[in-house]
């Protein structure tokens, strides 16, 4: 009966002239990504599964020259039959529910090393009328550890093929591209008599599994769980309160230093090549709305995304290449004892200091949480760290506030970075009293054996963030470049008088070509001023500049803490722009200068020492990056929480810099 | 062998490197049968390889690591080296 079940599903599935699907199914940590980039290659597609933020990868294994099969890979997991996340996803995947297809076989990838507890799932699967097909894999470890595993007494007491491997060496993969073929041409379908029925408890699998392992590993089965001082020891100095948080900033030291340093030359060439080709359009199209919507728009847009592009690719890889090694799981457990006071877990070191290169990395890797909870408080605070776009912002308005002074410029920086790390913990602990009720789960985690990282897996997974990014963050982020940019440019103003006669001055014919340019560079920037007060960002800047009037900002500060919701920087080229500067302008001290004598319309200064204080404190809390919006509600699926994001931080921000204005003011600094 | 009490005892109170069998856990259900799924049953000894924060025990070929919260409800029946 089951063989026909069988049979009929494989056949049916030949009828359709789809390839076969294979589950890809297994312990956490056996090798599964590394078995299916062995068997897919780098052809794999990453998606979500349908209704959850849990993603899974569907490639094309190729078993002969004419046969391919599509395989999904399933999220690790322990056993099936419990409630877990990833436990639900696995039986709605192998009994074809909804939005699943049924697949046609599945590989089980087990860990030779931990046989008892992988055996509880091969068991498990067994219930289910899907052709099975064992990869024993991790066999170099095992017989390191002088454990010999019979593959042929496993296999005939499992009644399915089992193929032993070294998946990272592709040792055994043809092997099992074959007992695959052959379990999609003839399923086996008779149930080992010995194995406990499905209702049984784990108690009964386990003592199944290993009576299974004691007949296939004979006297070289382990008995007991004797020490292994080897990963005694490093879990001994890895978790120790001193050594253990040493190394942990060693460690993460390393990585944000090959971070920055790696991405620069990508994020420069990236920025030199769209600003190429934005001069090439300048070049060629002639001047009119479309080549600014081309060149500021469309170009600058998709600049503004790709530049990204390196910190996510090269953080995801740092971070796979750690999390092989079994390193982070030890280190959770180091910074659990200090994120757990605030209601984060030890796992969300990496998203916030990740987002002190920029949040979007930082919130994506927040994936690395499992708990759902955990994991909403996390993303909902990681913005809050000083992200490198605030770092021109904090130069420009520190040395405002310090002229003079580096010593106590750079002590109101490194404040900056204090305070910035300090609302993020301070948050997380209101959000568990309020929206995220409870505190941070206690932390229990498996630990991985140490291992080599695999290169392939990190680049493979590097390259499929990248894309994934691109995908989705990507065009919001576009749209939204777009959309800042035509707020900021239109609607377009007439070029003022004084434009024009400078221009008609520098088209004098008995000009050097020096002064020639200088006129040119100073009509430039006074248009360029002209358009930025008459555009809606301008006049938006104009009308809701009586909200910011008790932070002590002008409607020209209004107007560079609205354009700055583009990109924090555009805050320094925005204020550059009003004092007549270039807006692509770097902050040095000419600028800065400039920016300091900058005045109201009553002619008082902009920025008093209560100003650029208010500005600043502004600057470390408020929400204002629209692209995290976008990455925070597609990694949360909930529109909910961007909003609360940009509410929160954009309220605790006013608020605060509100304080600072009025305080400092009262103390006669303004 | 004769002298290991046979009385449940919290696994914070277990010395490093004894052994014992996992009775009990005071816990959320999610804990329980997690700590279940990598192998903590009734029927399997653990080792314990690091008392303190967190608390690492070894089940066959599997580590665990806990946090304190975890550890001091989870109670175990020694079975030597106490
Ligand atoms: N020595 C050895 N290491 C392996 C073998 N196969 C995989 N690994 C390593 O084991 C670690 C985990 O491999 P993954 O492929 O990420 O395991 P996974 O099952 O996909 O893990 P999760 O996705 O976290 O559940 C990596 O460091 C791999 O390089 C093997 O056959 N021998």
């Amino acid at each position: 009966m089951l063989g026909e079940a069988l049979a009929d599903t494989v056949l049916s599935a030949r009828a359709r002239s789809r390839p076969a699907r294979v589950a890809l199914i297994g312990n956490p940590n056996t090798g599964k990504t590394t078995t299916f980039n062995r068997l897919c290659g780098s052809r794999a597609k990453t998606s979500n599964f349908p209704g959850t933020t849990t993603s899974t990868r569907l490639g094309r294994a190729e078993l002969t020259s004419s046969r391919a099969v599509e395989v999904l890979d399933l999220p690790g997991v322990y056993e099936l039959h419990i409630e877990a996340p990833e436990s639900l996803i696995a039986r709605a995947v192998l009994e074809g529910d909804g939005a699943f297809r049924r697949p046609d076989a599945a590989i089980v990838v087990v860990d030779a090393c931990n046989l008892t507890r992988n055996l509880v799932l091969v068991g498990e699967l067994l219930h289910y009328d899907v052709p099975l097909v064992v990869g024993l894999n991790m066999v170099d470890l095992a017989q390191r550890r002088g454990l010999t595993v019979d593959v042929n007494v496993l296999s005939r007491r499992l009644g399915v093929p089992v193929v032993p491997m070294i998946a990272r060496r592709a040792e055994g993969v043809d092997a099992l591209r074959m007992a695959l073929l052959r379990a999609l041409d003839f399923p086996r379908a008779k149930r080992p008599a010995d194995l406990p029925a499905g209702t049984s408890s784990p108690e009964a699998l386990t003592a199944w599994a290993d009576e299974l392992l004691t007949e296939a590993a004979g006297a070289s089965a382990p008995n007991g769980s004797g020490p292994d001082s080897f990963t005694e020891g490093l879990d001994r100095a890895f978790t120790n309160p001193i050594l253990g948080l040493v190394t942990f900033f060693a460690v993460m030291g390393g990585l944000f230093w090959a971070l920055f340093t790696l991405a620069t030359l990508p994020m420069d060439l990236i920025e030199a090549t769209f600003a190429y080709f934005g001069q090439l359009a300048v070049t060629y199209l002639p001047a009119g709305p479309l080549r600014d919507l081309l060149t500021d728009g469309i170009i600058s847009g998709i600049a503004g995304t790709i530049v990204f592009l390196p910190q996510i690719c090269l953080l995801f890889f740092f971070i796979s290449l750690l999390e092989d090694t079994g390193y982070l799981a030890r280190a959770a457990f180091v910074m659990d004892r200090v994120l757990h006071r605030f209601g984060l877990p030890g796992q969300a070191f990496v998203p916030l200091l990740t987002s002190h290169a920029c949040a979007l990395p930082g919130i994506m890797s927040a994936r690395l949480i499992p708990n759902r909870r955990d994991r909403l408080a996390t993303i909902m605070v990681a913005p809050f760290m000083s992200c490198s776009a605030r770092l021109p912002v904090y130069v420009l308005l520190t040395s405002l506030l310090f002229a003079g002074q580096p010593g106590w410029a750079g002590l109101a920086f490194a404040c900056c970075y204090l305070l910035g790390g300090a609302a993020a913990l301070l948050s997380a602990l209101l959000f568990g009293r309020t929206v995220l009720k409870g505190g941070a789960r206690p932390m229990v985690l498996e630990l991985p054996t140490y291992k080599m990282p695999s290169f392939t897996n990190a680049l493979v997974t590097a390259r499929d963030q990248g894309i994934a990014f691109l995908r989705t963050a990507g065009t919001v982020i576009m749209a939204i470049c777009i959309v800042m940019w035509w707020l900021s440019a239109y609607p377009r103003v007439d070029t003022p008088e004084s434009v024009r006669t400078l221009r008609a001055e520098a088209d004098q014919p008995e000009l050097s070509v020096g002064r020639v340019a200088e006129l040119r560079a100073r009509a430039d920037t006074l248009e360029a001023r002209a358009v930025q007060a008459g555009s809606f960002a301008g006049r938006i800047g104009r009308t809701i500049q009586p909200a910011f009037e008790p932070l002590g900002y002008d409607w020209q500060l209004t107007v560079g803490v609205l354009t700055s919701f583009l990109a924090r920087e555009v805050f320094v080229s925005t204020m550059s722009v009003f004092v007549g500067g270039a807006a692509d302008a770097e902050v040095n001290v000419g600028v800065i200068d400039r920016i300091r004598t900058m005045r109201r319309d009553d002619g008082r200064l902009v920025f008093t020492p209560a100003t650029a204080a208010s500005t600043l404190v502004f600057f470390v809390l408020a929400m204002q990056c629209l692209p995290t919006l976008a990455v925070t509600h597609k990694e949360t699926g909930a529109l909910k929480y961007p909003i609360l994001q940009l509410l929160y931080m954009s309220g605790l921000a006013y608020v605060s810099a509100l304080i600072v204005y009025q305080s400092l003011r009262a103390m006669g600094w303004s | 062998m004769a002298s290991t009490p046979k009385t449940p005892i919290c696994l914070c109170d277990l010395a490093v490197g004894a052994t014992a069998r996992f009775h009990a856990a005071d816990l959320d259900p999610e804990f329980s049968r997690f700590l279940r799924s990598v192998g903590l049953t009734q029927t399997s000894e653990l080792r314990l390889c690091r008392n303190g924060d967190p608390c690492i025990v070894q089940v066959r070929a599997t580590r665990i690591g806990m946090s304190k919260a975890v550890a001091g409800q989870v109670y175990v029946v020694p079975t030597s080296g106490t």
